[in-house]
């Protein structure tokens, strides 16, 4: 599986880490969740803001596709979003910039494993694959938006 | 040392948090946090505290019980904890994974335990020292237990189902819908396979949080006994079983029973739901 640029160049860094380490980038991950928040000006073809069953507090996301049709995400976070949710947000955020809608829908979430560890997927798996859920959730949305148009 | 003294039956059991600030390098404690979010302690904890995860370091990683007594003597040798050592836990969820962690340490002998009362989130919100600095402490020779006492503070099912056929007090802790059989697991968080809602015959719902004020504290003894002795009928000569989804929460309840209120026929049955509710033939009562 040919990952997107970014995101390969994500799990490749978590891959080489020992498990200690692992935690601490996760970690810092996670302190930088807060800088995907949308920015004053920024235009958005979708946005989906809500509170699941799965996850602790409202998570927003936000999605910009470019003229080249590329996606480009925005999220916001509850203050009750759990630590391995934040960095799942930056990672995915930063990891699947300049992919298409498609590309992303069509990801395998194998690679979730590669950078979290099994060890935490194994005790938090709801946790870590929330966010990639919504990603897909609001990427499908808007391919089927544009396929409705198409034929129309 | 200082604390919270409400009347309660064991004011010792509790510490607030200016005490604990006086005491960061208390050689005689080791502060312990244990939290729901796995790598929370990672992001900041409270300075020479240590980490012990419920799952990774009390549960057995194959068969779902508890760590054996020679792997809690190994936990507590890692952590530089003898039995000598008075723990202090707390985290967040209001301590509900920190109760957890003491009832454990209590399954194993360890008597000196206590709770930071409020927790994490009433030490950060008075905005008290937080460090990223794992600590290291010289290991110990924790003595292995001689046995886990799991007939003095811990239910299983067999026992719960006697407790609901006899009549004593059950408290169901967990939220009301999960109570009424409507959900199967609490108000945002994952279904995490149980296949049958409901509660056990003849429990009380008294929601965990019913123990707490908003910032966390417990509440004064003559409100929780109010709330358990006269709401559910619990008396010292009763036996008391308590139970959740997967017992956390009941530890919370468990600690405000035993040690706050004083009653010492109070045991947790932390097979819980995720075991009732999944086991053939468990009698199952629904309600509006």
């Amino acid at each position: 599986m040919n990952y997107p640029p970014k995101l390969n160049n994500i799990i490749n860094l978590f891959q080489t880490l020992p498990e200690d380490e692992r935690r601490e980038t996760l970690v810092s991950y996670a302190d930088a969740a807060k800088k995907q928040e949308p920015k004053p000006g920024e235009h958005f073809e979708l946005e989906d803001v809500r509170k699941d069953q799965e996850c602790a507090d409202t998570v927003g996301v936000y999605l910009h596709v470019d003229e080249q049709g590329k996606a480009h995400f925005r999220m916001t976070l509850g203050p009750e979003v759990q630590t391995l949710t934040r960095a799942m947000t930056a990672i995915l955020c930063k990891g699947l910039d300049g992919a298409t809608p498609q590309e992303i829908l069509d990801l395998p979430s194998d690679f979730v494993t590669r950078i979290v560890g099994a060890e935490l997927v194994r005790v938090r798996s709801q946790t870590t694959y929330y966010v990639l859920s919504r990603i897909k959730g609001i990427c499908k949305v808007w391919l089927d938006r544009q396929r409705m148009a198409a034929v129309a | 040392m200082a604390n919270a003294s409400k009347s309660y039956a064991h004011p010792e059991v509790l510490v607030e948090t200016g005490w604990l600030a006086e005491h960061l390098a208390d050689p005689a404690i080791r502060i312990i946090e244990s939290n729901e979010d796995i790598l929370l302690y990672d992001t900041g904890h409270i300075p020479g505290a240590v980490h012990i995860d419920w799952r990774a370091d009390l549960q057995d990683q194959t068969i779902r019980d508890y760590i054996s007594p020679q792997q809690f003597a190994a936990v507590c040798s890692r952590e530089g904890i003898s039995p000598e050592t008075t723990c202090i836990f707390y985290g967040d969820k209001a301590n509900w994974w920190a109760c957890y962690a003491l009832w454990v340490f209590r399954l194993f002998g360890h008597t000196r335990v206590k709770i930071l009362n409020g927790g994490r989130d009433k030490w950060k919100s008075e905005g008290r020292p937080m460090t990223r600095e794992v600590p290291k402490y010289p290991a110990t020779n924790y003595p292995v237990p001689p046995k886990r006492l799991d007939h003095e503070i811990r239910a299983f099912a067999e026992d719960a189902l006697a407790q609901s056929k006899s009549g004593k007090p059950l408290i169901d802790v967990r939220s009301p819908g999960e109570f009424r059989g409507e959900i199967t697991h609490m108000p945002e968080y994952p279904q995490e396979g149980v296949l049958r809602g409901g509660h056990i015959p003849g429990a009380k719902s008294v929601p965990w949080k019913a123990a707490v004020n908003d910032d966390g504290t417990f509440k004064p003894a003559e409100e929780l006994a109010k709330i358990y002795v006269d709401g559910c009928g619990v008396k010292p000569e009763t036996e008391t079983i308590v139970y959740c989804r997967i017992g956390e929460r009941s530890s919370h309840t468990w600690f405000a029973l035993t040690y706050l209120l004083g009653l010492d026929n109070v045991r947790n049955y932390d097979g819980s739901w995720t075991e009732w509710g999944n086991r053939v033939g468990m009698p199952i009562e629904k309600s509006t």
